[in-house]
C-alpha cells in the first residue's frame, strides 16, 4: 500500500470516529428528556400577536427548569415588558420570544388543563386568573 | 511501537481534526463564540417617542359611540349599571365639563351642545403617578401613563389626583359585569383602579389604538409628538388646537380642534 492510500484510509477512519461520537452524544441527549401528559403541547404556536419576534414552537427553557421557575420567569417578564420595555427574551439556544403570557399560551393554551393539573396537585392557588383569561375561559 | 501503526494513529488524528473543522464550518454555533446579546439591548430610549392624539371635534358629532363601544369591549371594561360606580376609559363630555376653564362666554350654540370625546390625557407631568404610593401607575418611556394592575392596592389617590376624571375604580368584581369577554386584554379584579392605556397592547403589534381605528369619521389622529414629520405634528402645526386644563401644567398629550 502506498503512502497516499494509507493516508486516505486513516482520514476516513478518523472522520468515522468523529461522526460516531457525535451521533451518540446527540442520541443520548435526545433520549434523556421524558414526556408526561402535561408536557404535550401543540407543535405549531397558535396565532399570537406579532410583537417581538417568536421563532420557535418549543418551550423557552427545558421542562425541568420551567416546572421549578415558571413563576419567577413570568414575574421577570412582566417587569421587563411593562416597565422597562425590553420585550425580547433570548434563550440559551439563541431563539427569540416575546415576553408575554400570550407566548406561553400560544402553545400551552391548546391544553386547557395545562396549568390547573399541576396547581391542583400541588394545592397552590395563584391569582393569575382573577384577571387574565385562563385557557378554560378563552373563546376558542 | 510499529512505525506503520504510529503513522496510522497520527493520520487518524488528522482525520478527526479535519472532521471537527468541517463540522465547525457546517454548524457555525459549534466553532464561534456566542455573541453577548445583552450588548445589543432592545431597551427603548427614554423620551425618544411621545405618543399623542388629536381629536377633531368638528368631525366627531352626533350620538356616535363607535370608539367607546369598541374600546370598552376590547379592554373588558365592566358595566356595573350604576353611574356612581361607572368604569370608563373613553367617554363623551359637555363643553364645560371637558374645558371648564376655557372661555365659554357668548359661545356658539353648536359648540355649546357638542359632546367632546374625553380620555386619559397621558400627561407629560402626570399628577396621578406622583400620588401613587406603590408605583403601580407610572409614565412609560414612550409617554404613556401606564398601569400595573398587579401592584395597585386600591387606595384611589390617583383618582383624587387626576384633574380629568380619567380614572375609575372597581368597587365590585368586574368579571361578571363584562358583557362579552374579549381575549385581547385581561380583565381587572375587585379593588383596583383602571384607565385608558393608549392601547399599549396594540402598539406593540404595530396597530393603532382601537378608538382611532374604529372611528367612522377618521376624527382621531394618533402619532408621535416628538417626530416633526408625523401626521399628528403636521395637523397640530396647521390647526388651532386646545388641551384640557392647560393651566395646571400637566402638559396633556391629547389635543382638540374645536
Amino acid at each position: 500500500m502506498n503512502k497516499f492510500n494509507q493516508f486516505l484510509v486513516a482520514l476516513v477512519a478518523g472522520v468515522a470516529v468523529f461522526v460516531a461520537v457525535g451521533f451518540f452524544l446527540i442520541a443520548g441527549h435526545r433520549g434523556s428528556a421524558s414526556l408526561t401528559a402535561a408536557d404535550v403541547v401543540a407543535q405549531t404556536p397558535a396565532a399570537v400577536g406579532k410583537g417581538a419576534p417568536v421563532d420557535s414552537a418549543k418551550c423557552i427553557m427545558p421542562v425541568d427548569y420551567m416546572r421549578a421557575h415558571h413563576m419567577q420567569v413570568l414575574d421577570k417578564w412582566r417587569k421587563d415588558s411593562v416597565r422597562k420595555g425590553t420585550r425580547t427574551f433570548v434563550n440559551p439556544e439563541g431563539a427569540h420570544f416575546d415576553k408575554s403570557l400570550n407566548t406561553c399560551m400560544g402553545c400551552h393554551g391548546s391544553n386547557p388543563m395545562f396549568c390547573f393539573m399541576c396547581h391542583e396537585y400541588a394545592n397552590v392557588k395563584p391569582t393569575c386568573w382573577n384577571c387574565h383569561l385562563s385557557p378554560m375561559e378563552v373563546p376558542q | 511501537m510499529n512505525q506503520n501503526r504510529r503513522e496510522f494513529l497520527r493520520k487518524a488524528g488528522l482525520g478527526a481534526l479535519a472532521g471537527l473543522g468541517a463540522a465547525a464550518g457546517l454548524f457555525p454555533a459549534f466553532a464561534l463564540e456566542n455573541t453577548d446579546l445583552s450588548v445589543f439591548s432592545d431597551k427603548p430610549v427614554e423620551g425618544k417617542v411621545r405618543w399623542g392624539m388629536l381629536i377633531d371635534t368638528r368631525k366627531c358629532l352626533g350620538d356616535c359611540t363607535e370608539c367607546i363601544v369598541r374600546c370598552h369591549h376590547d379592554h373588558n371594561v365592566p358595566d356595573f349599571g350604576k353611574s356612581k360606580s361607572e368604569v370608563k376609559w373613553i367617554w363623551k363630555s359637555e363643553y364645560e365639563e371637558a374645558f371648564p376653564t376655557a372661555s365659554a362666554q357668548f359661545q356658539s350654540p353648536e359648540v355649546e351642545h357638542r359632546r367632546f370625546l374625553t380620555l386619559c390625557n397621558h400627561c407629560a407631568e402626570p399628577p396621578c403617578t406622583k400620588a401613587c404610593p406603590t408605583e403601580a401607575t407610572f409614565r412609560r418611556w414612550d409617554g404613556i401613563v401606564s398601569m400595573d394592575y398587579h401592584r395597585c392596592i386600591g387606595c384611589r389617590f390617583c383618582m383624587a389626583a387626576c384633574p380629568y376624571g380619567s380614572r375609575s375604580f372597581n368597587w365590585e368584581d368586574p368579571r361578571p359585569h363584562v358583557k362579552e369577554l374579549s381575549n385581547t386584554y385581561p380583565t381587572r379584579m375587585r379593588g383596583v383602579a383602571e384607565k385608558c392605556n393608549f392601547c399599549s397592547e396594540r402598539l406593540v403589534k404595530n396597530e393603532l389604538p382601537a378608538c382611532v381605528e374604529s372611528c367612522p369619521q377618521k376624527a382621531l389622529t394618533f402619532g408621535d409628538l416628538n417626530d416633526t414629520n408625523s401626521e399628528l405634528r403636521k395637523l397640530l402645526a396647521a390647526n388651532q388646537t386646545m388641551q384640557r386644563k392647560p393651566e395646571l401644567g400637566t402638559l396633556p398629550s391629547v389635543f382638540y380642534i374645536i
